[in-house]
């Protein structure tokens, strides 16, 4: 394996980083979105979420991403590699943020909201100083969670064409016929990206603990 | 009904109807790929390769190269438009061309009856006869009766495992029976698992392995052939005519000015006269 076989791995490390940071960019606060709205009651907006909801969660990432990315330009929606596997990672792990977050709520004290609705808080003040304050905080161990799984699971994007850090160490092994080398800079690569993501979990946990007690 | 099982049942519903759509869409939406004549007009083709096929299509230093993507550079010569090149593994070109994703996969997929029926083949650009390929120091296989009862390796869905009944057919001859087939999602997979002694051969075509006991030859020995001579040649959607014959053109010009006997010598290690058409028996 010479050189530039291990730097195509690397670059192959920006794709995955690329690819995860856009689905947990987006699937966050969209699963939060989601999840406020179930949380709210709202008439017709809850049961779809609720239908959208177990529907992603039923579907296998490959799956969902075949149809979209076979199915999409079906309808005259053209979309790339890059693109659908954004996508398909999105709606999928959007999914799992919106239970999460959904399950911080449905464990959050009724009392800290008719108290805040007492002093005459709105509804939107209360949300932001009060609600997600410590739903954020209970949630992250299970958000962090689902962030590393979907750092993990990018590699079946590879079936459109996406070339993350193993389907770079599958080219190399394929061209030298001796696979075992780039699988283990690959692991490598994957190794130190999860313990950087715990890493800042870790910092955010113990900075709310420092502000708290400052209190 | 009490309020709460009115809820679930709706969501039901609507999770049924969902679903029924998602079945309808299935059903009746197809997709054509484009014709040559849309192709000229919006000044593009999409070209899908594989990524992992030496000597056919691999990726060396970050760079497309191998005997398709050299044939796929001449095309962009001769040709009035340009050339989306795709890069995927083998497992989503077949279905993608079928589907009309991509108008053309320039790979060296074994023509075989199933991939007629969805696909419809240029002029073959190669030998795929079956071989196997054995470790070099197993001396318990010296010809296909030894094959018996040992387990083998193949692609899924590939052409050679379809083509394994053939061989299970010529073992059962000689009173034996084929062993256990493991099916991996590319070749390169296959061949390590027989360096490691996990299979006892591996089944693919001659050509492939060829390049590989070239590149290993302390490791792998090739044997004999196992199936009736087959081709590997380029493919589009079924009934895309117009396309096909312009491929079919292009490739008798390469033919003729000497560039597919060159690249098949750089590549293969030979260069072999093929027919213009050939009728796949299996």
């Amino acid at each position: 394996m010479s050189y530039s076989d291990v730097l195509s791995i690397f670059s192959g490390a920006l794709t995955t980083l690329l690819l995860s940071v856009a689905g947990i960019a987006l699937g966050l606060p969209i699963g939060l979105g989601m999840a406020l709205l179930r949380w709210g009651r709202l008439p017709a907006v809850g049961p779809f979420i609720a239908v959208y909801v177990s529907l992603l969660r039923a579907s296998p990432l490959v799956t969902l991403l075949l149809l979209l990315f076979y199915g999409l330009p079906d309808m005259g929606i053209e979309i790339g590699p890059i693109a659908a596997g954004v996508l398909a990672l999105t709606m999928n792990t959007s999914a799992f943020y919106c239970e999460i977050w959904r399950s911080a709520l449905l464990a959050f004290p009724r009392e800290q909201l008719e108290a805040a609705r007492a002093v005459g808080m709105r509804r939107g003040m209360c949300l932001r100083r009060i609600v997600l304050p410590q739903i954020a905080r209970t949630s992250l161990p299970a958000l962090v969670n689902e962030m590393s799984q979907l750092i993990k699971v990018t590699p079946v994007l590879a079936i459109v064409g996406v070339v993350d850090i193993t389907r770079a160490a599958v080219r190399v092994g394929a061209d030298t016929y001796d696979p075992l080398p780039p699988f283990c800079v690959a692991l490598a690569i994957y190794v130190p990206i999860i313990f950087a993501l715990v890493s800042v979990q870790r910092w955010v946990e113990r900075r709310k603990a420092r502000l708290e007690t400052s209190e | 009904m009490t309020k709460l099982s009115k809820a679930v049942a709706s969501r039901r519903r609507a999770l049924a109807a969902a679903l029924l759509s998602l079945v309808a869409w299935a059903t009746f939406g197809c997709a054509h790929a484009a014709s040559l004549e849309e192709i000229k007009k919006r000044g593009y083709i999409v070209v899908a390769t594989e990524d992992d096929y030496r000597p056919f299509e691999f990726v060396k230093d970050g760079k497309p190269t191998g005997f398709d993507n050299e044939m796929v550079d001449a095309l962009q010569k001769y040709a009035p438009f340009q050339i989306r090149h795709e890069i995927l593994p083998f497992t989503g070109i077949l279905a993608g061309v079928a589907t009309g994703k991509y108008d053309i996969a320039i790979t060296g997929a074994t023509m075989t009856k199933d991939r007629l029926q969805s696909l419809d083949f240029a002029s073959p650009i190669a030998d795929a006869t079956d071989y196997y390929v054995k470790r070099k120091n197993d001396d318990s296989i010296k010809s296909i009766k030894d094959l018996s009862g040992k387990p083998v390796g193949v692609q899924a869905g590939s052409a050679q495992l379809a083509h394994l009944s053939q061989l299970q057919a010529q073992i059962e001859k000689s009173g034996g029976k084929i062993g256990k087939i493991v099916q991996y999602t590319s070749y390169p997979e296959a061949y390590q698992d027989l360096a490691l002694g996990r299979t006892d051969y591996v089944v693919n075509t001659i050509i492939n392995l060829t390049t590989l006991v070239n590149q290993k030859p302390d490791v792998f020995a090739l044997g004999q052939p196992v199936a009736a001579p087959s081709m590997a040649a380029w493919s589009v959607q079924k009934g895309n005519a117009d396309l096909l014959t312009y491929i079919n053109q292009f490739i008798a010009k390469q033919k003729a000015n000497g560039t597919v006997a060159e690249l098949q010598k750089k590549w293969f290690g030979q260069s072999f006269n093929l027919p213009v058409a050939f009728t796949p028996e299996y």
